[in-house]
């Protein structure tokens, strides 16, 4: 067959003209219109690439070789893809087939999106979508050219790229809906009349959602089939929410609001998912698209029948048995020295026997030395992405963390260079001291007519001296550092008046304080993390509820038996998770009588966990897998506990007893292996399940939605 | 299973933050008091057996987040409640002031089948700090207010461990009053997601 390849394109004309034009085929020229019967006089070639090809089947001796171009003609941009003559030796592919895939002359006016592959493996590939709903089938580049290819067509027509255009969202849903495992894009040509963004626009977002008491109206009516299906998301998701059967209907309810925002969340989802599915629905009705696009494509095409599948809903031992399937070159297989470690810890702490073995091995935490490789002569971290992923595997070690977490944190951005951070770092000390001013400065008799400031005083300084006491770095009467935790925290409560303070908050300052020991710094990036996890604070609690309604989605679609139990134990509403959520697997097992009873042992215990929490939290927030990986690390330990949950029947009740007590026996290396695993084998579909500006994911701003100002880099 | 369910016994505790919920609950059920207790994020809960009339009970005590800002989980946790525990800082004017907001939320959140009659029992707490001398809601203020109710009413210092086993004796008793209507745990009638059939529209998010 390869054989049979070299043959065929030594044969090819128009293969040795490309060979001659170098390899990045790309020409303005129009001199070659030897196979281009269709184009007219007057038109000018503006994109050429030849060895572009289609697969008909999965044979590789029926692929068929062209050209593919783009022509600008009069004030309008065509497409062609001439095969080449005679190339074929396969009796099994007539001209005839061959020009039956020709592609003629189609102008853009009649392309409604073209949809962008970049498998890791394999060839680069685009399907283009015409707007009465068919699909060409996929064109592989052979020779590359793909970028180019969309680089030229933006020269002269409006192409919007999906992903992009909802980045402004908070929706990495919807982005991730899009964005498969091989990252393959969706561009919209030409089309600011299409009905998602219409929809998008009109959606009401969380931050508004006291405007939100009718949910379907807001959507576009036109759009009758999404209407019906809201329905059905609607009930659904009211049921989740509203288990206990209690009907409220007070509109200023705050339950009843994070109920309306996980209806519109599920309103954003189901869209998005229908309108991917449409697009892949269309391109297989219309008989084009081949095996070989399922060859390429990991999940099968159509959204739906994924989910529907039982696959999908099978453990995930089931699905991904390794070392059978060539898909499983991501995720890396134990050797057995490590999977003998792995049983050994599992019976250590009676894991299900089922655990995960794959996910990469962990690495030694990032040193300085190291970390010096990752910047510039001037301070800048060249490579972010490198950063990132070298601290997910790893963390960062005790004394880098006070320089690393202020990236990852994002108050410092990577970019930056030591000078700017240092001038940054001289102007954010003096703007936190006046905002510091701004409490400190009111006085007694001031205070007696500010009840709101008393009392956010008085809770804060109730919760301070009951955070981390343990830790000597927070130990024995008057500390300063207590004190620090307070002043703070009221600052902050100034900084952000509407959100002011919420317990948990200390939880989550507690550990940056000790690890930058700064207050002006520790404060900025408190800020910082506030701005992801702010929303966990909330009145309406709709943070949480998001995050807890996307872990009960992963679990469904990881793990289904066990969501079949919690169903069956009406325990869908994940609420014995909500401490984990709320202050990200904090607050590691303090059992009360080892309080008690402690002993410098424990003493050290309680800092052993006090570090295991800083680890995780700097893998989390590399952000580097998934915004989201906490929600797998979730449902890691769920997984991992399993047999005992439905071996011994927990109820509700039992199972938040069981949990509250876990989290100190969690192995984290090894939790996180198994979420690293769970996060990519979930892929689309484990993204699908998170609702839209779910934290940590960042806050929606409006104006970014209509801001092309970016678009320049949209390829 | 009927007979295996009246047996427990479930105590909800509410009340501003800082009141000593966790402490009264600790002193209780460990006889221990620490000054370290954390802020109670979430909710969480102990059990202790008592006896009443030569049966046993267990009794479940559900300890539960201060901030008003977190009543909305009260839903989840409330359910099933036999007795609701206010509690309030005698050295506190607000978190006296509160208490009828507390009773009311978890009037609206557990929707106890006979709100009228549900038993409420109010302990005044921390009575033994600075020997009484920061006291702002006198002991005369709080009975009154419980016996217009129709509340028990009881002081108490989980610190010192003071009147907390009388104020649990009660907290019992009326839970035990309160003995459920058969089947208030319904097992399988709420059918989240469809059940077990297949779906046409698959992964619902």
């Amino acid at each position: 067959m390869h054989e049979f390849d070299l043959h065929d394109l030594s044969d090819d004309a128009d293969y040795a003209d490309s060979m001659q034009q170098g390899s990045a085929s790309m020409t303005k020229s129009g001199n070659s219109n030897r196979n281009s019967s269709s184009e007219q006089v007057g038109a000018e070639i503006v994109y050429l690439k030849d060895n572009v090809a289609i697969h008909p089947t999965q044979h590789a001796w029926e692929r068929i070789r062209g050209r593919l171009k783009l022509i600008k003609q009069g004030g309008s941009l065509l497409m062609t893809w001439i095969p080449y003559e005679g190339q074929s030796s396969s009796a099994r592919l007539s001209e005839k087939d061959k020009s039956l895939y020709t592609i003629r002359a189609v102008p853009f006016s009649d392309i409604r999106s073209i949809r962008r592959h970049t498998p890791t493996l394999g060839w680069q590939y685009a399907i283009v979508v015409l707007s009465s709903g068919l699909a060409f089938p996929p064109l592989y580049f052979y020779n590359g050219g793909l970028k180019e290819f969309l680089a030229t067509i933006k020269q002269h027509v409006f192409l919007v790229r999906l992903t992009r255009l909802l980045e402004g969202f908070p929706f990495s849903l919807v982005k991730g809906t899009y964005r498969s495992a091989e990252d393959a894009n969706i561009f919209l040509v030409n089309d600011l009349q299409d009905p998602l963004q219409r929809t998008l626009s009109s959606l009401e977002l969380p931050r508004a959602v006291s405007v939100a008491n009718r949910p379907t109206s807001s959507i576009a009516p036109s759009e009758s089939s999404f209407s019906r299906t809201d329905g059905e998301a609607l009930d659904k998701n009211s049921a989740v929410i509203q288990q206990n059967g209690r009907q409220r209907q007070k509109h200023n309810d705050p339950r009843h609001l994070s109920i309306q925002v996980l209806e519109k969340f599920s309103l954003v989802t189901r869209f998005a998912r229908e309108t991917k599915s449409q697009f892949l629905r269309e391109a297989h009705g219309d008989g084009f698209i081949s095996n070989a696009m399922k060859k390429h494509d990991k999940k099968p095409n159509n959204y739906s029948s994924v989910v529907e599948s039982n696959d999908v809903h099978k453990p995930l031992e089931d699905v991904h048995v390794p070392a059978n399937s060539s898909e499983e070159s991501s995720c890396e297989i134990h050797n057995k020295n490590e999977e003998a470690a792995m049983r050994d810890e599992n019976l250590e702490y009676d894991y299900d026997k089922l655990s995960l073995v794959w996910g990469k091995p962990r690495q030694p935490p990032l040193g300085s030395k190291e970390w010096s490789t990752f910047l510039d002569s001037e301070g800048r971290v060249i490579d972010s992405q490198a950063l990132r992923k070298r601290i997910f595997y790893g963390g960062v070690e005790k004394g880098l963390r006070k320089e690393v977490w202020r990236f990852l944190l994002g108050y410092h951005s990577y970019d930056s260079t030591c000078a700017e951070r240092e001038y940054l770092a001289s102007i954010r000390k003096s703007e936190y001291e006046t905002i510091k001013n701004q409490w400190k400065s009111i006085t007694k008799e001031q205070a007696k007519r500010f009840t709101k400031f008393r009392e956010r005083k008085a809770l804060i300084e109730k919760d301070v001296v009951r955070t981390d006491r343990s830790i000597p770095f927070y130990d024995g009467d008057d500390n300063s550092n207590v004190k620090c935790l307070r002043d703070i925290l009221l600052t902050y409560s100034f900084y952000n008046f509407d959100l002011g303070y919420c317990q948990g908050m200390s939880d989550l300052l507690s550990p940056i304080l000790y690890v930058m020991g700064d207050e002006p710094q520790s404060f900025w990036c408190f800020v910082a993390l506030m701005e992801r996890l702010g929303p966990n604070f909330n009145r309406d609690q709709n943070g949480v509820h998001s995050q807890l309604f996307a872990l009960s989605k992963l679990v469904e679609l990881l793990d289904n038996p066990l969501h079949n139990y919690f169903q069956q134990k009406d325990c869908l509403n994940y609420f014995f998770c909500f401490r984990w959520v709320l202050i990200q697997f904090k607050r590691q097992a303090v059992l009360l009588l080892k309080i008690l009873s402690a002993s410098s042992q424990h003493i050290m215990r309680l800092e052993f966990d006090f570090e295991k929490t800083m680890r995780l939290w700097e893998v989390l927030w590399t952000h580097y897998l998934s915004e989201h990986l906490h929600l797998y690390v979730c449902v890691a330990i769920l997984r991992r506990h399993r047999s005992k949950i439905i071996g011994e029947e927990m109820d509700f009740d039992t199972l938040l007893k069981f949990i509250n007590e876990l989290s100190g026996h969690i192995n984290l290396d090894a939790t996180l292996r198994d979420a690293e695993a769970l996060c990519i084998c979930a892929g689309e579909n484990g993204e699908a399940c998170i609702p839209p500006g779910t934290p940590p994911s960042l806050p929606f701003e409006i104006t970014s939605m209509y801001n092309q100002q970016d678009d320049d880099d949209i390829l | 299973m009927a007979s295996r369910r009246r047996m427990l016994l479930k105590v909800i505790i509410l009340g501003d933050s800082g009141v000593g919920k966790t402490s009264l609950m600790n002193q209780y059920v460990n006889r221990k008091f620490s000054n370290q207790y954390k802020a109670t994020i979430g909710a969480d809960f102990l059990t202790k057996e008592v006896q009443f009339e030569d049966r046993l009970y267990t009794l479940q005590i559900w300890d539960t987040a201060g901030q008003e800002r977190f009543q909305s989980l009260g839903v989840a946790f409330y359910r099933g409640a036999d007795c609701c525990v206010l509690v309030y800082d005698v050295n506190v004017m607000k978190s006296f002031e509160n208490l009828n907001n507390w009773r009311e939320e978890f009037l609206i959140q557990a929707s106890p089948s006979d709100p009228e009659n549900f038993p409420f029992v109010v302990l005044g707490n921390k009575i033994d700090v600075d020997g009484g001398n920061s006291r702002v809601v006198s002991e005369k203020k709080a009975k009154a207010w419980c016996a217009s109710k129709g509340i028990p009413y009881f002081e108490t210092s989980a610190k010192e461990g003071f009147n907390v086993d009388a104020a649990f004796q009660c907290i019992a008793k009326n839970a035990l009053k309160n003995e459920p209507e058969e089947e208030i745990y319904l097992p399988d009638t709420i059918d989240v997601a469809g059940g077990n059939q297949p779906r046409s529209t698959g992964c619902e998010c």
